[in-house]
């Protein structure tokens, strides 16, 4: 296992993530898919601290600050979606489309 | 750069004091008995935003330190921004404290404290010196101001744009932080003195990951800018967040991501293949696209609103110029404009603010006769409104031609085209507001209530529009005599 191998997969896990934002109508699947996104950054980033030009520890370190900050935009996100599921009473995120102009 | 390591408290008081008092406020709103009216705590956000920006003006004249192992610096630039993102975080406070309490929730001690986390998150984002202390800065920032565009939780309209506003906004952070991830793994350090220098050692050999992680990066900033073609969102999180965050997110956010974008350029900065052909072509296209697609679309605005959000979209688009075309008035013409631009849209809205509430109406009728209603609203309304749209003897007319005038010495021809037309097509949207309030009749004849908060930031930023506008050797005497030292 090189390098490549690992950028490649952090590749193919980002725009999956990027088509399920995109794509998904399910309200929760489009949080699931940014975390998607925001782990494939995680692993470019220990990737790189292992087998990078310059292996050393701070992509590791970086990877715990965007863990930590990952798991708070997903609690926040999903209090939105539990108000905006009181008052609209769907999780469909394409009939949140109440403003058009 | 001087090296400290023990920390020197004075240099990071300001931060210091918001998140003390941001701690404090947090607390007390817990202790309170809730008969206690949370405008207390607004005040006393008030009184610590102020603290922190006459502390930064002690600052000036600062020789340029580094703090915390490098990850935080201070320099002329960083006090420049600081004292943007507090200024319009004062002017917001005091609109958010002339609001009817009712808009917001019950007990709205929180909306406070999130909008001085959110400063705070700003910034220590603008004097980072290190992708990670960037990164936590810039998401501060955003996270507390996801739950400030959803603070009205009981109205649909409100969590609609919060629910936008997040995926949105966390996908962007996704892009920024795969193409950080890509110059770390080039340099395998992630303080950004260190990165710019791989970067210029590894062009030629790996071009493609310096430009696969700049395009990633664009892509971030184009979302949190709120410039074209990543501008979608904006409409919708304006119409439905509360009047003065829409005019935060307006004016402190948008100054925040220049900010980031001011940091990025100062990373790639160093390479000669790529800057001239493909980095900054990519950031004037930006520029063209936001001008044209905010300015056309705002014409067909009936919400003032959303209105505002496809004009915040244009004047994107000009103040991206200078950065897009780098040329000698590069920083004096964007403080000049960011600056003015605050006041002139925090002022648009607090007016906006007041007749909406009285009407209960979004549309731009509301503004029918506002001169015979309340005289001094309208004339405010049209100072703010003919700086926008850059007439002369209002700042904003200053700003535009600092921006065209720096953008001539480039002989980029197309993009001050661009400029003037579009800006030619703003006036009959900013004119049709002005239209409404000079020479349609009034429905009723009740005067518009206003408060003393709103008061004073109507007249503040009515003065300084006028003033910047008379007399912008101010703004650009200051900002020279920091940085060309």
């Amino acid at each position: 296992m090189n390098l490549t191998s690992y950028l490649a997969l952090a590749a193919i896990l980002f725009c999956i993530g990027l088509y399920g934002v995109i794509t998904k109508r399910n309200a929760v699947m489009v949080l699931f898919s940014i975390e998607l996104m925001l782990n494939a950054v995680n692993i470019n980033l220990v990737a790189f601290a292992k087998y990078g030009m310059v292996p050393n520890i701070s992509g590791q370190v970086f990877t715990l600050f965007t863990i930590a900050i990952a798991a708070a935009e997903a609690a926040v996100g999903i209090a939105i979606l539990l108000a905006l599921y009181r008052n609209k009473g769907t999780a469909e995120a394409d009939k949140y489309n109440s403003m058009k102009g | 750069m001087q090296q400290v390591t023990e920390i020197d408290w004075d240099i990071l008081a300001p931060e210091l004091i918001i998140m003390i008092a941001c701690a404090l406020l947090v607390i007390l709103d817990l202790v309170l008995p809730s008969m206690i009216s949370r405008r207390w705590i607004g005040l006393f956000s008030l009184v610590a935003v102020v603290t922190a920006g006459v502390w930064i003006v002690t600052q000036f004249g600062h020789s340029p330190v580094a703090l915390l192992e490098n990850t935080y610096r201070l320099t002329p630039v960083t006090l420049i921004w600081k004292l943007i993102l507090l200024s319009g975080t004062f002017l917001v406070l005091l609109i958010s404290l002339g609001e009817d309490q009712e808009e917001f929730a019950p007990n709205s001690g929180e909306y406070y404290y999130l909008l001085l986390a959110a400063v705070l998150g700003g910034m220590f984002m603008v004097s980072s010196a290190d992708l990670i202390t960037l990164y936590v800065g810039l998401e501060l920032f955003s996270l507390s101001s996801y739950v400030l565009v959803g603070i009205r939780k009981r109205r649909g309209d409100s969590n609609e744009a919060a629910w936008k506003y997040v995926v949105l906004g966390g996908m962007s952070s996704a892009f920024i932080l795969y193409g950080m991830s890509f110059l770390y793994g080039l340099s395998g350090s992630t303080n950004l003195a260190n990165i710019q220098q791989y970067i210029v050692k590894a062009q030629g050999t790996y071009d493609w990951i310096i430009y696969l992680s700049f395009f990633l990066m664009i892509v971030g900033f184009g979302f949190k800018l709120a410039s074209a073609p990543f501008h979608t969102w904006v409409p919708d999180v304006y119409q439905g967040a509360a009047t003065p965050i829409t005019s935060f997110l307006s004016v402190v956010s948008k100054s925040l991501a220049f900010a980031l974008l001011f940091i990025m350029i100062g990373v790639f900065d160093g390479i000669d293949e790529g800057w001239e052909s493909i980095f900054l072509p990519t950031l004037m296209i930006m520029a063209a696209l936001s001008m044209i697609i905010g300015n056309t679309a705002a014409l067909r605005q009936k919400n003032m609103k959303r209105l505002m959000a496809y004009s915040s979209i244009a004047q994107a688009g000009y103040i991206l110029i200078p950065i897009a075309t780098l040329n000698k008035l590069y920083f004096p013409s964007t403080f000049f404009y960011l600056f003015v631009y605050l006041f002139m849209t925090i002022g648009a809205f607090a007016v906006i603010m007041l007749v909406m509430r009285q009407e209960k109406n979004e549309d731009m009728k509301a503004f029918a006769g506002l001169h015979q209603r309340s005289p001094w609203l309208a004339l405010a309304m049209t100072i703010f409104l003919i700086s926008l749209a850059g007439i002369p003897l209002t700042a904003g007319f200053f700003g535009k031609m600092l921006i065209i005038m720096g953008a001539l010495g480039m002989e980029h021809l197309w993009l001050i085209v661009i400029m003037v037309i579009t800006t030619i097509v703003s006036y009959y949207y900013y004119f049709s507001i002005i239209r409404q309030m000079y020479f349609r009749k009034a429905n009723t004849t009740r005067r518009i209530r206003t408060s003393w908060p709103i008061g004073i930031a109507i007249s503040m930023s009515a003065i300084a529009t006028i003033g910047f506008g008379v007399f912008p050797e101010w703004i650009l005497n200051l900002v020279e005599s920091l940085l060309f030292k």
